[in-house]
């Protein structure tokens, strides 16, 4: 279609190349016009295009070979051992507590997360004064750096001087300090998961709620109103109308969030390392412990691929929904 | 004449009560979100004494504030050198992606190459594929290069995130400018590259700095590969810098630590808040504009 399109026909870009062909066709005639933008088209393409593959391609592909190798840091030279590394990670304990603790943090934090998200945006939708200063201050823990905020909640999460602890216990809902009823979130290996996915939990939700919200306001007012005309009640509108209008916006926020949820090492490897005894950790710190703490590339890699199964579903949905955003 | 008053005075009771019904509802939101910032300034500030006494009334100060904190940062810690390195990791991640991104978001939305659209898909899918998976091989390629231990090695690293994001955003951009004012550059005569530099990139001079903004925040939000390729304490950028040099062992210095956050963390979350939108908007594809 580039090259015959020159002469004219329905095609709009035909018409602007008739109308551009002058002087410069002149200086090189044996390429044609169209020939001509797919070059220019390419090379500007080219730089982001070969970035990408060259420190995303070829890295993926990369993983793959290390985790059939068994690459580690001290030495340079890696033999291929086959599917050994994927044979060991299942056949350690570790791992499985790994990968049952990501599945949980991922279910758990996506229900508190999506609770906390739709009701905000409910609130968010309504008119009132000072509603852009309010949106402005509930999506800051979204905003903030991740690394520097887990810090604020570590401190929060103090063995001692927690101040959750402190208003807990003048509510008298926990004992006091050094008794059974002081609870040590991180320490705790039944509440240092509750812990971790509660960061994620309050990181995330700004970010449910304004993807959320973004639906909401992308549904014409007249197609409600034609439904309300039609005697629908506000959760039949719902349910009928804006739920089905905004599944695609919808699905597009869920998934990048579960790809970031199940991806993110930075708040459990900073409030607990995975511990205490392996209770919070999650197949990210476990892939960096083993590939980079401990310096078997091939082991770690093969434990972060294990991530791939589960995010794959996630990259199918989403490339369907970018792909309809054109109607 | 109060009977004529009625009316508008109800009107207005309602809509205040409407207000206090939200405020009330919304005000247990803002506590959860703003809290822990509000924690790390109070503790930033806070003497160690009037931090590590649990009898104390802990949300506002019973000792004078004072600054010793901050000094311990910049002049005990190489705070200041994470400070420096964040600003010119993320100026090179800027121009990086900017050198890159642009014309390739002006490529896919403009020149009508065959399989545009599936390209740029393709090319923003890169964002979804996660760092956790391409650590390890980098780590070898950063290696391989040298750079390992050294900042220059994120320079080279967030653009794997920043490039495929922007070039998706300025795609949807370069979209939204009318063709006829490209066209009316040609008629005058200016030649595919000149219609480009001198008429479209100024008017998407929006988009390109909302890029240079998203190639600053992106950074900011990395801590595996900061963690991952750069160990000298001197050479780290501020949020890997802050947890990993400024805990040691068990002694946490809880009043610098906090400051440290605050100092940095407050002005990157203001910034990102204004163009929140932007971020949205691209990763939804442009469909609750």
């Amino acid at each position: 279609m580039t090259g015959s399109s020159l002469h004219g026909g329905p095609d709009p870009m035909a018409r602007a190349a008739v109308v551009s062909v002058p002087a410069r066709a002149a200086e090189r005639p044996w390429l044609t016009h169209g020939a001509r933008r797919l070059m220019f088209g390419y090379t500007l393409l080219a730089p982001a295009a070969l970035y990408v593959l060259l420190l995303v391609g070829a890295p993926f592909l990369f993983s793959l070979y290390l985790a059939v190798s068994d690459a580690n840091v001290g030495e340079p030279i890696a033999h291929f051992v086959g599917l050994e590394n994927f044979k060991a990670a299942l056949e350690m304990d570790v791992f499985w507590i790994s990968l049952r603790n990501s599945v949980v943090f991922l279910v758990v934090a996506a229900v508190l997360k999506s609770l906390l998200g739709t009701s905000l945006a409910f609130l968010l939708l309504q008119d009132f004064k000072g509603k852009k200063l309010i949106r402005g201050l509930v999506v800051i823990p979204f905003t903030l750096p991740i690394a520097i905020s887990v810090l604020s909640w570590k401190w929060m999460y103090d063995s001692q001087f927690s101040v959750i602890n402190w208003v807990l216990s003048r509510m008298g809902l926990i004992g006091q300090f050094g008794t059974e009823g002081w609870p040590i979130w991180l320490g705790d290996p039944k509440l240092a998961l509750v812990a971790c996915i509660l960061v994620n939990v309050w990181r995330t939700f700004p970010f449910s709620a304004i993807v959320l919200l973004a639906g909401f306001t992308s549904v014409p007012v007249e197609v409600i109103d034609a439904a309300k005309v039609d005697g629908c009640s506000f959760f039949q509108r719902f349910r009928h109308v804006v739920v089905p209008m905004i599944f695609p916006i919808l699905m597009i926020g869920f998934l990048f969030d579960t790809v970031f949820t199940l991806s993110d090492l930075s708040v459990v490897y900073l409030l607990t390392q995975g511990g205490p005894a392996n209770a919070t950790k999650i197949l990210p710190v476990l892939a960096y412990q083993i590939g980079i703490q401990a310096g078997s590339l091939g082991r770690g890699a093969a434990i972060a691929l294990f991530l791939v199964p589960l995010l794959i579903p996630a990259l199918i949905l989403v490339l369907r929904n970018l792909k309809r955003r054109e109607y | 004449m109060a009977r004529a008053m009625a009316p508008p005075m109800t009107q207005r009771r309602k809509s205040i009560r409407r207000h206090l019904l939200i405020y009330a509802a919304i005000t247990p939101y803002v506590v959860i979100a703003v809290f822990p910032i509000y924690w790390m300034a109070i503790t930033a500030f806070k003497q160690d004494p009037d931090l590590y006494r649990m009898e104390h009334f802990p949300f506002w100060f019973n000792l004078a504030p004072t600054l010793r904190n901050f000094k311990i940062l910049f002049y005990q810690t190489h705070y200041g050198d994470w400070i420096w390195n964040t600003f010119t990791i993320s100026a090179w991640v800027a121009l990086i992606t900017l050198v890159t991104a642009v014309p390739a978001g002006y490529a896919l939305a403009r020149l009508k190459l065959p399989g545009a659209e599936n390209t740029g898909i393709a090319i923003f899918l890169t964002y979804l594929v996660p760092p956790i998976i391409l650590f390890l091989p980098l780590s070898r390629i950063v290696a391989e290069l040298g750079l390992q231990d050294s900042w220059w090695a994120l320079v080279v690293v967030y653009p794997t995130f920043t490039i495929p994001f922007c070039t998706w955003l300025l795609m949807g951009f370069f979209k939204t400018v009318p063709m006829e004012i490209e066209e009316a550059a040609r008629v005058d005569g200016c030649g595919q590259a000149g219609a480009f530099l001198r008429v479209i990139l100024p008017i998407s001079l929006p988009g390109v700095l909302t890029s240079v903004i998203f190639a600053f925040t992106l950074s900011m939000q990395d801590f595996l590969y900061g963690l991952a390729f750069v160990s000298p304490g001197d050479q780290k950028p501020v949020p890997v810098g802050v947890p990993t040099e400024l805990i040691r062992g068990d002694i946490y210095y809880w009043g610098s630590l906090m400051g440290a956050a605050l100092l940095v963390g407050l002005p990157v979350a203001i910034l990102y808040n204004f163009f929140l939108d932007r971020f949205i908007q691209g990763i939804t594809g442009g469909i609750g504009k």
